[in-house]
């Protein structure tokens, strides 16, 4: 296994510009999940990283190797595509046998290393059969099984999971979680699902427009989002983002947001709020972090009830503020009309402060160290 | 209700014995008949054919025709295929052309076909829609129309009255289908494939041939059949091109029968028959994979 180092990439399509100056280091046994909207460039980047498109600009580097100008045959790595891509006239065994065959791996050599992949998926009865004799989940295992046979220096995985129903992704999450832990692998995973981000990688790198927009650890990715996109991408039900102009007064520094209401700011976010030079904000907070009330408070902002979504474990309360509609988590056994006026609060210390001129995150010491705009090599934190 | 009547048991067997009717509709019936008619219309001119080659000349002429022949004779079929007689050597001299030039054809037009497909198929050069539409012009135009400008060019390459001639002009014809048809088998190979295969440790080239060549064998075999009788039935350039008695192939040495003295028709129906066996039984062995080769570009998404 090995460090993956991307430096600079840049890939031009015609005139398109699909990967724009994305550096990262993945370290050596890491999982690194890119995740981001569909047309983001997490694929055509984890391409670039396979050496199956050409890359305009930049280098990448496997372990000590530039690997920039060589053939993917040669970059020794292993990738899942998301329909598998199983050699239709090939039997399993033939499709395991198949990256050993091309390294002229001696003949016994390959039935054992076959053998012994086919009993850590459990597909040991299959290896006889054809792609198009097997389920889905089955020729996802080969799939699968076709990257674990040999040893690679690093393994891609273009939305593996994303072709399975529900049940057999949560199942395969976990699976490949324990792979990745047995074997020590590097890791590269695309995928649109935010959920399989945060639980598999150690650290997730969101991408949108082509851009590396923040690279961290999930907790990070999740509590500490470095712009607004991040923020809105992350997170189910996604973030409340409450527009607003910043006003001080009598020493106390507030929000006015746009229908009118007032919201007064603890001292560590105004300081947050200082920083910011266009002098409207956007405060996110998340739906959990939203505090209900049926009674006017002070500093409270009104709102009426727009809908109720009893879910279960909790409730979704959707609520009208000005012209816009945020949601909240309350209690499993809030019930209101709609429209019926509510008075929300939020959990200070909990919402994020962003200008709204950059779409960056406020922090206290007004420095941020995961700007989309530092061009230097994102280290993990 | 059905349920206040008889018992869930009792509805859920009746349901059970039900069988889905067939109803013979009127678009049906037409459909039959035109079928008929169409088998009618190929048959009927083969089984004449076949009647004929197993008369005795003089039978051959007789009026109103027999349909089955009284007397049998195989007389020219022996005649045709034994190397002793003049008429049997000449004629396996032709059905040897015939052979060799339709061959070299079939394979020439595979070898060129199957990497013209593929390019056009998956790779991204300038001028790729133009190079396309210009092979597939060539379709547009009666094959007549080029006899002039390729003797012509032939006469300048001294290939006038060689094989050699026969075979590059039947590629000119046989090309642009089968290129068109390959480059269709292709589009439907998703291009993962041939990913997994490099990042697995095959060359551009290794992949192409161990993993997406075996997958369009229904269209390589496709487009060889279809080479092999463009060039097995052609007749006017083999008449223009070639002059020596030797070199002819069978469409136009069939001709001979014709000439001396009177036409000699059992025999020369009995050559027919012979000359149509090698396709019949390439045919016959070959159709499932030519009838899912035209129908599979359609179909699959």
């Amino acid at each position: 296994m090995a460090e993956v180092r991307l430096d600079g990439l840049i890939k031009y399509y015609d005139d398109v510009l699909a990967v724009d100056d994305v550096n990262l280091t993945i370290k050596d046994g890491d999982f690194v999940a890119l995740l981001g909207p569909s047309g983001c460039g997490k694929t055509t980047t984890l391409n670039l990283i396979a050496g199956l498109i050409d890359l305009s600009d930049g280098e990448i580097w496997i372990g000590d190797r530039d690997v920039t100008d060589l053939d993917p045959k040669d970059r020794d790595i292993a990738m899942v595509f998301q329909n598998y891509a199983l050699y239709p006239t090939k039997t399993v065994y033939n499709n395991l046998a198949f990256p050993l065959q091309m390294r002229k791996t001696p003949k016994n050599a390959i039935d054992e290393r076959v053998r012994k992949t086919a009993e850590m998926l459990s597909i040991t009865h299959l290896l006889d059969r054809l792609p198009r004799e097997l389920s889905g989940g089955q020729q996802q295992r080969v799939a699968l099984g076709r990257a674990l046979v040999r040893n690679p220096r690093a393994f891609l995985m273009d939305e593996p999971l994303s072709n399975l129903d529900a049940k057999l992704r949560v199942q395969m999450r976990a699976e490949l979680k324990r792979f990745h832990q047995t074997l020590n692998a590097t890791m590269i995973y695309v995928t649109h699902d935010q959920l399989e981000a945060m639980t598999m990688a150690d650290n997730i790198a969101v991408m949108s427009d082509g851009r590396v927009q923040q690279y961290g650890p999930p907790e990070e990715i999740f509590y500490d989002p470095a712009n607004l996109f991040v923020a809105g991408f992350i997170g189910s039900p996604a973030m409340n983002f409450l527009h607003g102009e910043i006003s001080t007064e009598n020493g106390v520094t507030s929000v006015k947001g746009d229908p009118g209401w007032v919201y007064p700011l603890t001292p560590a976010n105004a300081q947050k709020a200082s920083h910011c030079t266009s002098g409207r904000i956007i405060i996110g907070a998340r739906p959990a972090n939203l505090i209900l009330s049926r009674e006017e408070h002070p500093g409270m902002i009104p709102g009426s009830v727009y809908t109720v979504e009893p879910t279960g474990d909790t409730t979704f309360v959707h609520i009208t503020i000005g012209d816009q509609i945020y949601v909240a988590i309350t209690d499993p056994f809030f019930r209101a009309e709609p429209d019926d006026p509510i008075w929300v609060d939020l959990e200070d210390d909990r919402i994020h402060i962003f200008d709204e001129a950059t779409e960056e995150v406020l922090r206290e010491d007004g420095l941020n160290s995961q700007s989309i705009h530092g061009k230097k090599t994102l280290q993990p934190a | 209700m059905a349920s206040n009547a008889t018992s869930v048991e009792e509805r859920r067997e009746r349901a059970r014995r039900r069988k889905p009717k067939r109803q013979i509709r009127m678009s049906d019936v037409l459909a039959w008949f035109t079928l008929i008619l169409l088998l009618l219309f190929s048959l009927v001119p083969m089984a004449w054919m076949l009647s004929t080659s197993l008369k005795t000349q003089f039978a051959a002429l007789q009026l109103p025709p027999e349909w089955i022949p009284s007397n049998i004779t195989f007389e020219h079929y022996i005649r045709l295929l034994s190397p002793g007689s003049e008429v049997g050597q000449e004629f396996l001299r032709y059905f040897w052309n015939s052979i060799f030039v339709s061959t070299m054809t079939t394979l020439a037009a595979v070898a060129i076909a199957v990497p013209a497909g593929y390019a056009f198929s998956k790779f991204r050069f300038p001028g790729r829609q133009g190079f396309f539409i210009a092979v597939l012009i060539r379709n547009m135009f009666p094959a007549i129309v080029f006899l002039i400008p390729l003797f012509i060019m032939m006469r300048t390459f001294g290939l006038i009255d060689t094989h050699l001639a026969l075979i590059i002009t039947y590629l000119t014809f046989g090309l642009p289908l089968a290129i068109w048809l390959l480059k269709g088998f292709y589009d439907n190979i998703p291009t993962e494939l041939e990913y997994a295969a490099r990042i697995d440790g095959a060359s551009r080239f290794q992949a192409f041939i161990r993993i997406i060549m075996p997958l369009s064998t229904p269209g390589i075999i496709a487009t060889a059949i279809y080479a092999f009788i463009i060039a097995w039935n052609e007749y006017v350039y083999a008449l223009t091109f070639l002059s020596s008695r030797n070199l002819l192939t069978l469409p136009v040495g069939l001709q001979r029968f014709f000439d001396e003295f009177v036409t000699n028709w059992p025999g020369l129906m009995a050559a027919s028959f012979v000359m149509s066996i090698p396709v019949v039984i390439i045919f016959l062995v070959l159709q499932r994979f030519f009838i899912q080769a035209l129908t599979e570009g359609a179909v699959k998404s």
